[in-house]
């Protein structure tokens, strides 16, 4: 009854919003079972509009896996435009789902998707339209159980308050343990419920973990307060990637990117030391050639999408990478098929690389040098010599490409002004080299954005920068490059410095974000909607100081708010690399060098069950060493 | 050589748009059909250049928010097809998404005049949701038609000007149903749109859906 009042509401007023596409669903692919005959229904939320969420391949992935049990079903949720949320409050509609129009509260279990911390004040926002209490601890099992998932999640405690269980790590098997238990439990008391669900490998309840704080703030402690209950909990992962999905939804309505991706490799063995991704998704699981060039097939027929992403941390260190393009290019060279392959290395083979796939050339060269001294250069752990740059850059212009992207990092504590003139040098040098070549068609885009420390990264001990150091050095930046073929983009402070405080922050952030919330605060990562003065209200409110969270150098020895999450990764490892980053010293892919990170003895029965490769850890002598010793077999209890 | 076009057959589909379509604007309707086309695996002409897209065309952009039954799309391919109608309605419905219905399909001659340049007008059907019997429409309507002339401002590319748009209602009637079915002008050479009809008859208050069933096309 209560979707086709909906369904009469909608009739009756959409007209009235911007782009009503986004609220009826109907898109082909989109699955739509019979409510009435399947027992446990889920929800995937993804708390921003449509345009961006049909974009997130998590949410089409776990969409995916509920949907192939004959017993569930998924349909899809996301945030309302700020139109069509005041169309709602006012039409007295509550948050419902594309697929059969039901209101959230119907399902058994809502999962919310949080890969970043902008979306935390929209998931709440969201609870809210679908009629439920936004604090976990008010709803008890007359309302869907409320998960959440994603790479912000490997640091909840900020959501602690509002989500009634985390997963922590990769969804696709976790998602459909998770509601056979809701569907086993349907009835239970909540806590009941929680049990069970605290006892599945890779979920988080954050009610059962009580957190001590020190007279300085810093915590003292966090324990569980219930037996049974894990003392930290270990991220899930899946042994192997499963097959890829590819009967990706194709959106009515254009969307921002209108395409279909295909991940070809998880994990990364760089270490870059500021990157999140790269800490936390190890272990390297890569998918062969065949399986990649089968799902690209599919798709095609599936969905008719004209654009097709190959994605991964780093598609340079795809083994099969070169093998992948030639058959990209043998096959698909006068298709109407454009792919694209993100995330290359500055290196000449990237351009040779991009030449074979790129069918269009649509998506042009983006390239990541990070910084531009070797001071920063071996800092961060991510060395890559001007020279290099510079000779990527002339392969890049001479085969007619005009456009080049490079992307920067400034605001690390130990950079100074000398260290981003030397930004504003390279790109100075690599677009003279463009003009060279080109001419005035030559262009160089710069992106700069502002390094926030992470959890689970060996920074999470750095302080971030302040405004005024920020500021200096983004001046510089803009008075420098303002020339005919240079375009620069930066981060605007505010939204670096809220980023800052959710990232690493704690669960008493609980209280500042709902009071931000109800000051008005939701869709944070739009920067026009952003409202920095309400979120420091809501500090000010709370009585907890934002500078607490970004400024402290945090001691060696300090307990983080995270360190119950287990990624796989040693705290002593981060710490060691840390300390190295202070001394300026690096350490190589660890594909050809151990560094005893930790994945492996965490994940050693996993493991024992792969093939000796397959994760890309060296098994105890750098890869070099091991092609040269011919027929060596090396036991797999060597490996650690 | 090959000074030959590359267009080995125009075909052409008339089309409808329903349920959540209603909601797609034209352009994006135009998106959909790419990709129908090539879920459907048929020999698409691609555009030459860089950015290249299938050669479809649509004949007369549809406003958001109304659905129809008599849209027409033209598709050029780079290799002839059989066309048995049948067949081939089939093949397209089978990879379309819901609220896409396929009516007639039928061979053009490939040098046959775009279809845009000959579309004229249009009718439309107005169905008010809520007490569908309105004693008051009848009345309205004459009163609109008794007018000699119908002058009002239009602001266009931020010129304004006055026109007489009288001449662009080819005729309105009542239905046994109480839905308004309108012929109203369409293309360049004079283009009213139902819902500013709907606002000169003083209800645009009510909630009505608006429906396309015919266009009308000047003598080929």
């Amino acid at each position: 009854m209560r979707t086709q009042l909906i369904e009469r509401k909608l009739e009756r007023h959409l007209l009235q919003v911007e782009k009503p596409g986004r609220y009826v669903g109907g898109e082909y692919n989109s699955v739509v079972k019979d409510w009435a005959s399947v027992d446990i229904k889920v929800a995937l939320a993804f708390p921003d509009i449509y345009d961006l969420g049909m974009s997130n391949l998590g949410i089409m992935n776990l969409y995916h896996q509920v949907n192939m049990q004959p017993d569930m079903l998924a349909e899809r949720v996301f945030s309302p435009w700020l139109d069509m949320e005041a169309l709602m409050r006012k039409q007295d509609i509550p948050l419902y789902s594309l697929e059969t129009k039901h209101p959230l509260r119907e399902f058994d279990l809502l999962g919310i998707s949080l890969p970043y911390e902008q979306l935390y004040t929209n998931a709440l926002n969201l609870l809210e339209l679908g009629d439920m209490p936004v604090l976990s601890r008010e709803r008890d099992e007359r309302f869907p159980l409320v998960i959440a998932g994603g790479h912000a999640c490997f640091n909840p405690e900020p959501m602690a308050d509002f989500i009634d269980a985390f997963v922590i790590g990769e969804g696709e098997e976790i998602i459909v343990e998770i509601a056979r238990v809701v569907g086993e439990l349907r009835g239970k008391s909540r806590h009941e419920q929680l049990r069970a669900i605290a006892k599945i490998q890779g979920m988080y309840v954050p009610r059962f973990y009580d957190v001590e704080y020190q007279d300085d703030g810093a915590v003292r402690s966090i324990a569980p307060n219930e037996p049974g209950i894990p003392e930290r909990v270990l991220k899930r992962i899946v042994i192997t990637l499963p097959k890829p999905f590819t009967k990706f939804i194709v959106p009515n309505i254009d969307t921002v990117h209108n395409r279909a991706p295909i991940e070809i490799m998880r994990g990364c063995t760089r270490g870059c030391r500021f990157c999140h991704a790269g800490m936390v998704t190890r272990p390297v699981r890569e998918r062969p050639v065949q399986e990649i060039m089968a799902a690209i097939d599919e798709i095609v027929q599936h969905t008719g999408f004209e654009e097709i992403s190959l994605l991964s941390l780093s598609s340079s260190d795809y083994v099969w990478v070169e093998e992948l393009a030639e058959e990209v290019n043998r096959v698909y060279k006068d298709a109407g098929l454009s792919l694209s392959l993100p995330s290359l290395r500055i290196e000449s083979a990237s351009a040779d690389l991009l030449e074979k796939i790129g069918g269009t050339r649509r998506s042009g060269f983006t390239f990541a040098p990070e910084a531009a001294t070797e001071k920063m250069r071996d800092l961060i752990n991510k060395y890559v010599p001007d020279d290099q740059v510079l000779q990527t850059a002339r392969d890049v212009y001479s085969r007619g490409w005009r456009t080049i992207k490079f992307y920067f990092m400034i605001g690390h504590p130990e950079e100074s002004l000398e260290d981003v003139q030397a930004i504003v040098d390279l790109c100075m040098k690599t677009l003279q080299e463009g003009k060279r070549i080109l001419g005035k068609k030559a262009t160089l885009n710069v992106g700069v954005s502002t390094f926030i420390p992470k959890p689970h990264t060996p920074f999470q001990w750095a302080p971030q920068d302040t405004f005024e150091n920020v500021s200096r050095k983004q001046r510089l930046l803009k008075q420098q490059m303002r020339r005919g073929g240079m375009h620069l983009r930066w981060n605007n402070y505010e939204d670096s410095e809220f980023e800052g405080w959710l990232s690493r922050g704690d669960r008493r952030l609980g209280r500042v974000i709902l009071r931000a919330w109800k000051l008005g605060c939701k869709f944070d990562a739009w920067q026009d909607q952003h409202k920095h003065r309400e979120w420091l209200q809501a500090f000010e409110e709370s009585g907890i100081d934002p500078n607490f969270y970004n400024f402290r150098e945090r001691d060696l020895d300090e307990v983080f708010p995270w360190d119950h999450i287990d990624v796989g990764i040693h705290k002593k490892f981060l710490r060691e690399d840390y300390l190295m980053s202070i001394r300026r010293e690096t350490r190589v892919d660890c594909r050809d060098k151990c560094f005893a990170c930790g994945i492996l003895p965490k994940f050693a029965k996993e493991r024992s069950t792969t093939e000796d490769m397959a994760w890309e850890c060296p098994p105890v002598t750098p890869i070099s060493e091991r092609r040269r010793a011919r027929h060596a077999e090396i036991p797999l209890s060597a490996i650690g | 050589m090959s000074h030959i076009s590359p267009v080995a057959q125009r075909v052409r589909v008339t089309f409808g748009k329903a349920g959540p379509l209603v909601y797609t604007s034209n352009l994006d309707t135009a998106k959909i059909w790419e990709r129908v086309l090539r879920r459907a695996d048929l020999p698409i002409l691609y555009t030459k250049g860089f950015n290249t897209r299938p050669r479809i065309s649509l004949a007369m952009p549809l406003p958001l928010g109304i659905s129809s039954e008599c849209e027409i799309i033209e598709i050029s391919l780079r290799e002839r097809i059989d066309i048995c109608e049948e067949q081939l309605r089939k093949r397209l419905l089978s990879v379309s998404p819901q609220g896409l219905t396929i009516g007639a399909i039928a061979e053009v001659d490939r040098r046959a005049s775009t279809l845009h340049s000959l579309v004229n007008s249009a009718e439309y059907r107005i169905r008010f949701l809520d007490d569908a019997e309105r004693p008051d429409l009848q009345r309205k309507i004459d009163d609109l038609l008794n007018r000699e002339s119908i002058i009002v401002d239009r602001t266009r590319r931020r010129k304004r000007s006055v026109m007489d748009i009288r001449p662009l209602i080819l005729g309105l009637r009542v239905e046994s149903g109480g839905s308004l079915v309108a012929h109203l002008s369409v293309g360049d050479r004079g283009n009213l749109r139902p819902d500013h009809l709907i606002e000169l008859l003083g209800l645009k208050d009510l909630h009505h859906t608006v429906h396309r069933f015919k266009l009308h096309f000047l003598a080929e």
